[in-house]
């Protein structure tokens, strides 16, 4: 008898996982695009591989392997939980009338779960620190690392969802995370003072260890689909009582813009999720005012992610009926713009309020740079989404929990960009906060905030030519 | 600017380079239901996107109750009503919330009862208040229509308002074309179900390639003679 793990079915399912891989790899708009972009992340991995060591490291460095692993660790589970099984190689309805067994929806979330920033800024710190902290050589324990983490954290994502379509608290999956973090003390150990023999024989036990992760991830993955997800369903049939019509017109677009927001299970989740984890880390870390400048840059560029970058896709085909509507473009967008502020700034509030209880209390301009920073990378992070919503629109639905708003390695660039724009100004702020120069401080920051809103200005006039909203709403409405 | 209706002239709307309308003219006058027929890629949708004030045209007119939509598309939309072809419908809005952003756009004042009218009329009264991600192609489609007729617009759109609609919502929205078309609404309807345009429509224009070949009397097309003589203006 086949079973869902059985050889015939997994060889099956790999093959139905090679044609998925062609079919994205085909219709992707841009290919030469996407040639560079893989050629420019494998230029950074093997970068970040082998530079640091010929450079002399300080012996410290040692003590943060242990750490690196433990957060690739947190990260990649997060990052599984809240998607609720990962990343899909087809969205769920283009994908309904195919068969597609659930372990080759697992193995293709498995594929696609290095294609977040998040995975790959922790993995270039770990690829890095190895080099610094021991050479080339140690190398083959972090890779074999990187693939037993992501191995567990898509076994622990689809547990987590198993546990939702039960009617579960999706938490109650998270202690299986502590598989990943118990062995970072000796792995650490063997990765840094580590004979090759050791070395060998730890990334041999790391892969096995994948390989039956992602054995296990295969059988939850098809427990899971055996259920309906739940939380969709109740968001969908949930009754929402008729509130009195807003007294303007604004208002009112605001309202119907927040509603896709908030009843939105991945807008929801995701929110949440990046409110909450980047805050407990910090309160976890004890971060002090100094580290916690750079933080609400880290969760703007996180939320932004959430939609901002393909902003229109929140009416999905609505969007045709509401172009039809008497009202003028610039109302559209500020409504927009104003839900995409309010929960990057949400986000970044929740966060710093969760990382001030260690942190002690501000002096003044430690205040000043936090709240500037925060005002500053959410102008940063709505300005760069209103550009690149309009200039890169996409039909996307985001009714499932593992929709995301633009392709994968789309999602890789934004988030690259956005982290690296958001996290310099972090620093400028923070260290002009600890050089003692508020004058400076409030000068930047005024540069910073008057460039973002002259994007917004200009991205606002953009979408008032009919010619290009006409474009975008062809594309999303799709 | 003309008294009123739908008045398209030498239209033409390229998107790169696919011309997908290419020099269509029609005219409705109020009072007056118009089927629009022809084959996938004809034209159709394009041309009710144009009216509706969703596509600019390339070229030539297009005015909706005397108002140009490219010169002054905020009064066009305002006078129009557009059931799109495909979805149409904010996937995580209520259809109760739907009618409060048209109306509220639109400055209507005591549309309730109105909205919960149609709403009835159309089968939808008990699913007011839930999102419409969770409904059926029939179920959006019917909503399309309330959302199209609800401030009693002078031009009506409706693009393929009968696409897996039940017999009973088919009947529904017969009503909604009848009512828009005796207060002196020009109504425009795209479909690919014949039968049911020459039910509801005095006059059936046929569009192939992005032009009109024929505007013949709905009796024309009517029957089997009717279905062979839709045939040949299509071949």
């Amino acid at each position: 008898m086949r079973t869902a793990l059985s050889w015939p079915e997994l060889s099956r399912s790999l093959a139905d996982l090679r044609h998925l891989l062609w079919f994205r790899a085909a219709t992707v708009r841009r290919p030469r695009a996407v040639v560079l972009a893989l050629a420019a992340l494998t230029g950074v991995t093997v970068a970040a591989a082998t530079l640091p060591a010929a450079a002399p490291s300080p012996a410290e460095l040692d003590g943060w392997v242990r750490p690196a692993l433990a957060a690739i660790v947190v990260a990649a589970v997060g990052a599984a939980v809240a998607a609720g099984g990962g990343r899909e190689l087809l969205a769920r309805d283009p994908a309904a009338v195919h068969p597609i067994a659930p372990v080759t929806d697992h193995l293709g979330a498995l594929v696609l779960a290095p294609l977040s920033a998040g995975w790959l800024i922790q993995a270039w710190a770990l690829l890095a620190l190895a080099a610094a902290s021991a050479g080339p050589a140690a190398q083959p324990v972090a890779l074999a690392w990187l693939l037993a983490v992501t191995a567990l954290a898509q076994a622990v994502g689809w547990a987590a969802e198993w546990l939702r379509r039960r009617r579960l608290p999706a938490g109650l999956a998270l202690p299986l995370a502590g598989a990943g973090l118990a062995p970072t003390a000796p792995v650490a150990a063997v990765l840094v003072d580590g004979s090759a023999a050791g070395r060998g024989l730890t990334a041999a036990a790391l892969l096995l260890a994948a390989g039956v992760l992602a054995a296990l991830g295969g059988i939850l993955a098809v427990a899971a689909a055996r259920r309906a997800p739940r939380d969709e369903v109740r968001r969908e049939t949930r009754l929402h009582p008729a509130r009195p019509t807003p007294a303007s017109d604004l208002a009112m677009v605001r309202r119907i813009d927040r509603a896709s927001v908030w009843r939105s299970v991945p807008l929801r989740r995701g929110s949440l999720f990046l409110g909450v984890a980047p805050g407990a880390a910090a309160l976890a870390g004890g971060l002090d005012w100094s580290m916690l400048v750079l933080v609400p840059g880290l969760v703007a560029s996180g939320c932004v992610l959430l939609f901002g970058v393909n902003l229109w896709c929140l009416d999905g085909r609505g969007l045709l009926w509401r172009e039809s509507l008497p009202v003028p473009p610039r109302t559209v967008v500020a409504a927009r713009v104003w839900v995409l502020a309010e929960v990057l700034l949400g986000g970044g509030l929740l966060t710093l309020v969760l990382g001030s209880l260690r942190a002690g209390r501000p002096t003044g301009p430690e205040a000043l740079a936090v709240v500037l920073a925060l005002a500053a990378v959410v102008g940063q992070a709505v300005s760069a989404a209103l550009r690149w919503s309009a200039a890169h629109p996409h039909a996307v639905d985001l009714r499932s929990a593992r929709a995301t708003p633009a392709p994968p390695l789309a999602m890789v660039g934004y988030s690259i960009r956005l982290a690296v724009a958001t996290t310099l100004t972090g620093l400028l702020l923070g260290g002009l906060c600890v050089a003692g120069r508020v004058d400076l401080l409030l000068a930047a920051a005024a540069v910073l905030l008057t460039v973002s809103a002259v994007r917004i200005v200009r991205a606002a006039r953009r979408w008032a030519d009919p010619v290009r909203r006409a474009a975008v709403v062809a594309v999303v409405a799709a | 600017m003309s008294s009123g209706g739908v008045e398209v002239t030498g239209l033409r709307v390229r998107f790169g380079p696919v011309e997908a309308v290419a020099g269509v003219d029609l005219r409705v006058e109020p009072g007056q239901a118009l089927a629009l027929l022809g084959r996938n890629g004809a034209g159709k949708s394009t041309t009710m996107r144009v009216l509706a004030g969703v596509v600019p045209p390339s070229a030539g007119t297009a005015r909706v109750a005397g108002y140009d939509v490219r010169a002054a598309p905020l009064e066009a939309k305002r006078m129009v009503g557009y059931c799109p072809d495909v979805g149409g419908l904010v996937p995580r809005a209520t259809p109760w919330e739907h009618l409060q952003l048209s109306a509220r756009l639109r400055r209507l004042t005591g549309w309730e009862e109105r909205g919960r009218l149609l709403l009835e009329q159309l089968d939808l009264g008990g699913v007011a208040h839930r999102v419409t991600a969770g409904f059926s192609h029939g179920m959006s489609r019917r909503l399309s229509v309330v959302l199209a007729a609800l401030h009693e617009p002078a031009v009506l759109l409706l693009d393929e308002p009968f696409d897996g609609v039940d017999p009973i919502g088919v009947e529904a929205t017969f009503g909604v074309i009848e009512d828009a078309r005796a207060r002196g609404a020009a109504v425009l309807v795209s479909t690919h179900l014949r039968d049911l345009a020459v039910q509801v429509c005095a006059e059936v224009a046929v569009l192939r390639g992005g032009t009109r070949t024929a505007t013949v009397p709905a009796g024309f097309m009517s029957g089997d003679e009717g279905a062979r003589a839709y045939r040949a203006l299509l071949a």
